[in-house]
């Protein structure tokens, strides 16, 4: 019962957000805060527990009962909302501040507390119908975040594009609900998985949560959305928002029972998604946009992780299906804090250059050396460096894996490839993000605007310094999450709660330790022996030259030109270049451009069709009193023709 | 009774396909009036036994057709000042060869209907379908409005003679709400048309496609 009264506290607190958002924001970040930090708390307790909170009420919204439930595995995601709702609430303070946006900051906290309720709603409500409606006012609520700047072109389609996927995914749900209920018999959702007809839904419900979580061919609104949202709203959205979508996932494979090749499409359509995500990524020059390519990439270990175990599943509920399904949540976790960070940084580094093109920045590190050191931070933990968190939930997920190669089964024809992909995205991330560090912060500025960069505010460092802490921690000690993980394991499917530790969790969790400690001793011992030697700073990139200029630097393009070679196939680069001639040559450029492959050369010819048939329907409806009369008669011809034909 | 009754229902056929080919708005008002008059007389062919009531409707139902609607007509059109053409979207030719089409398809499903056996040898049920497809035939081939009212007085007649088939189960009072609907109808289109002629400077119903979003 304490659990039902701290969240009716939160949510309280979250409508006093709400009232107060347009007139005080003050109050508003501080009942913001409050409620979170309520949920935060709430959450970590039913993890700790393993309890599960449920409540029906007599109390009724659209005459449907209200039905809330609280369990492991929605606490999973619910401690992952209210950690970034709260975050990224006092780093909008600065970055999106009053002074600089009078209006649509208003409107920004708005959004943000009735985002964050809706989303709360999702992960709670236990009734098909408050689910839908909880779904639709969050997506509604994103598409105002995205859009709060309306007066650029690029915000506006990135809204509109949003608003129609997600729309078009909310369908496919209004479909998986109302079959849902039309078969069960009423909207009440639970475990139902003696019910072996209700498997095909499953289909359903991995395309319309699927279109939110950015899953490979459905990910083409995401891209635009994270890059051109304010930070703090990307933060959110890659954070959590395409989460939702994979609790979806995860709680319907979880209460439905599955079809026989559900896990085996997850896993493909996983390693699809990791592998094409980074590779993407790579063949970007805005830093949000490249950002928001790793959430595809992130989502598909994710969902690797899950498939793994829903297969684990199919063959009697092996061990290692629980590995596999632990590190996909605990990746849960990490990305939402790892890429928040990231994007919390690329803000930090917008907010002072004014500018996301890669090219047009440069040695911020001098200027900027706490966004770098924390920037540098969540990109050696997205690309899965030891001694970070991003180490361990890819582990998990690599000794699910191995575990299943052990013993002999099917399962092994698709674990062998998996491991082979996964290691490769792993190591494309790697690449991708030496990229960014280095064209970002190395080297010199390429522009007056990456020169005169500042370093950002206190209100804009903290989050950024809790996010990191929590990426740290994670990496150091994983054990310490791994009764929580499992907890939310069990509430997945049951009889898993037994599953005992890896004994090498521990060891992983040593080994990090003693890594970390002989960086920090040899980074001091290095830095004092620089000191003694008196080596100076200079200029990168000084090597020899007469007169260097920022020029002469490697571009994003340049650094990641060998890798995108061999990914032409589905990247298809644009090159426009005009080569150097004769022997004095006077001009010369070379500028490639990833374009939108699956937007622009499947959905965007599909759409034009369908406008082309929409034109000559159109026709139909020309105005013209007497064609509509004609309409009529003809009406009335075919009713008279049936009814003589039939009687 | 029943040979006069189809003389006149044979008339008004008739008058359709005058209505169809004439090129004039004022000899359209005048063959939609005395359509109206000859379908009047109907009902007294059908119920011979006098009866004040069946007189009363009767003489009504002509004053009105035959005289009140065309009257407001003729008023509205010169208040709108409108050319004397019915400017047909359809030509007259085409128009005729589908108005006689019609008929002919009418007057052939109504042999084939299943009739009570009073009906049978009557014209009624034929005649009242091949005038409803001339009056939509007038609706959709004439642009001007005017011209469309009378198309829509002529469907009015067709539904009217059907009316009639049911005469000794509904009563007449039924046929004189019907009048009146009419009749605030025609008064409506009368200040519909006003308000076409200020707006667009035309009776041409083509141009309202404007309206269209």
């Amino acid at each position: 019962m304490t659990i039902g009264l701290i969240l009716a506290t939160a949510a309280l607190f979250h409508l006093l957000g709400l009232v107060c958002s347009m007139r005080a924001p003050r109050a508003w970040l501080y009942s913001n805060s409050v409620a979170n930090g309520l949920l935060l708390a709430t959450s970590i307790g039913v993890l700790c527990t393993a309890t599960e909170w449920e409540w029906k009420s007599t109390f009724t919204v659209a005459s449907e009962q209200v039905h809330l439930r609280l369990d492991g595995l929605s606490s999973i995601f619910l401690s992952l909302l209210s950690l970034i709702g709260g975050l990224g609430a006092i780093y909008a303070w600065e970055y999106w501040s009053i002074q600089k946006h009078p209006l649509s900051a208003k409107w920004g906290r708005f959004f943000w507390s009735l985002l964050s309720l809706c989303m709360a709603l999702v992960l709670t409500s236990s009734n098909g119908l408050h689910f839908l409606i909880s779904w639709e006012l969050f997506a509604l609520s994103a598409y105002f975040l995205i859009t709060l700047q309306p007066q650029k072109k690029e915000v506006r389609n990135a809204g509109w594009l949003y608003l129609a996927v997600s729309h078009a995914g909310s369908l496919l749900l209004f479909a998986f609900f109302a079959l849902l209920a039309q078969k069960t018999g009423c909207w009440d959702l639970g475990p139902m998985l003696e019910r072996t007809d209700l498997s095909t839904l499953f289909w359903l419900a991995l395309l319309g949560f699927g279109v939110k979580a950015g899953i490979f061919p459905l990910h083409i609104w995401l891209p635009s959305a994270h890059a051109n949202a304010p930070s703090h709203v990307s933060a959110l959205m890659s954070g959590v928002a395409i989460k939702m979508g994979i609790y979806g996932i995860v709680r319907f494979s979880g209460w439905l029972p599955m079809p026989g090749s559900a896990g085996w499409i997850m896993v493909v359509l996983g390693i699809v998604s990791a592998v094409l995500g980074v590779v993407f990524a790579l063949g970007q020059h805005d830093l949000k946009r490249l950002l928001a390519y790793h959430s595809v990439e992130n989502i598909g270990i994710i969902l690797l992780g899950i498939g793994f175990a829903m297969v684990a599943i199919d063959h009697g509920k092996a061990a290692w299906g629980a590995f596999a399904m632990a590190g996909a949540l605990l990746h849960i976790w990490n990305h939402g804090m790892f890429k928040s960070l990231l994007f919390l940084g690329a803000g930090s580094v917008l907010h002072s250059t004014g500018t996301r093109r890669m090219s047009d920045l440069g040695g911020l590190w001098n200027k900027m050396p706490w966004t770098t050191a924390l920037f540098a931070l969540g990109s050696a933990a997205i690309a899965g460096l030891p001694p970070l968190n991003g180490f361990v939930s890819e582990w998990l997920i690599y000794l699910g894996m191995f575990s299943s190669v052990i013993q002999p089964s099917s399962a092994l024809l698709i674990a062998i490839p998996s491991i082979i992909l996964l290691a490769l995205t792993g190591a494309l991330a790697l690449a991708c993000f030496v990229k960014v560090c280095g064209v970002v912060f190395l080297g010199a500025p390429r522009t007056p605007a990456a020169s005169h960069a500042h370093e950002c505010g206190l209100w804009m460092r903290i989050p950024m310094l809790v996010l990191a802490g929590g990426c740290v921690l994670i990496g150091l000690a994983p054990f310490l999450f791994w009764k929580l993980l499992i907890s939310a394991v069990a509430s997945w499917h049951g009889t898993w709660e037994l599953t005992p530790m890896p004994a090498a969790l521990k060891l992983l969790s040593l080994s990090h330790i003693l890594l970390t400690l002989a960086a920090t001793a040899g980074f001091l011992l290095l830095s004092r022996r620089a000191r003694q030697k008196g080596i100076q700073r200079r200029l990168t990139w000084d090597c020899g030259y007469t007169g260097p200029t920022p020029r002469m630097q490697y571009t994003a393009g340049s650094f990641a030109g060998t890798i995108t070679e061999w990914f032409s196939w589905i990247l298809r680069i644009k090159r426009h270049e005009k080569l150097p001639c004769g022997i004095f040559p006077q001009q010369a450029h070379l500028d490639k451009h990833t374009p939108e492959t699956v937007l622009e050369k499947i959905i965007e010819p599909c759409a034009q069709w369908i406008l082309w048939v929409s034109r000559i329907i159109r026709q139909f409806q020309n105005g013209r009193t007497h064609v509509y009369i004609l309409y009529i008669i003809l009406g009335l011809i075919a009713l008279a023709c049936m009814t003589i034909c039939w009687s | 009774m029943n040979s006069l009754l189809n003389v006149l229902i044979g008339l008004a056929i008739g008058l359709n396909l005058v209505a169809l080919g004439t090129g004039r708005l004022q000899a359209l008002i005048r063959i939609v009036a005395l359509q109206g008059v000859i379908l009047g007389c109907v009902p007294l062919l059908i119920k011979p036994d006098f009866n004040i009531i069946i007189w009363v409707f009767t003489l009504i139902t002509v004053l009105m057709k035959g005289f009140v609607i065309p009257s407001l007509l003729r008023w509205a059109s010169r208040a709108a000042n409108v050319d004397r053409d019915v400017a047909p979207m359809i030509g007259f030719v085409p128009s005729l060869l589908l108005g006689s089409a019609g008929m002919i398809a009418a007057l052939m499903l109504s042999f084939q209907l299943p009739l009570l056996p009073e009906h049978h040898g009557s014209l009624l049920v034929g005649g009242s379908m091949a005038t409803i497809i001339a009056g939509f035939l007038l609706l959709v081939g004439r642009s001007k409005a005017i011209a469309q009212i009378c198309g829509y007085l002529v469907l009015e007649n067709g539904i009217y003679l059907f009316g009639l088939l049911l005469v000794h189960s509904i009563p007449l009072l039924v046929e004189a709400g019907i009048l009146l609907d009419l009749i605030v109808g025609i008064f409506v289109a009368g200040i519909v048309l006003d308000r076409i002629q200020r707006t667009f400077d035309s009776l041409d119903t083509r141009k309202l496609n404007i309206l269209k979003e």
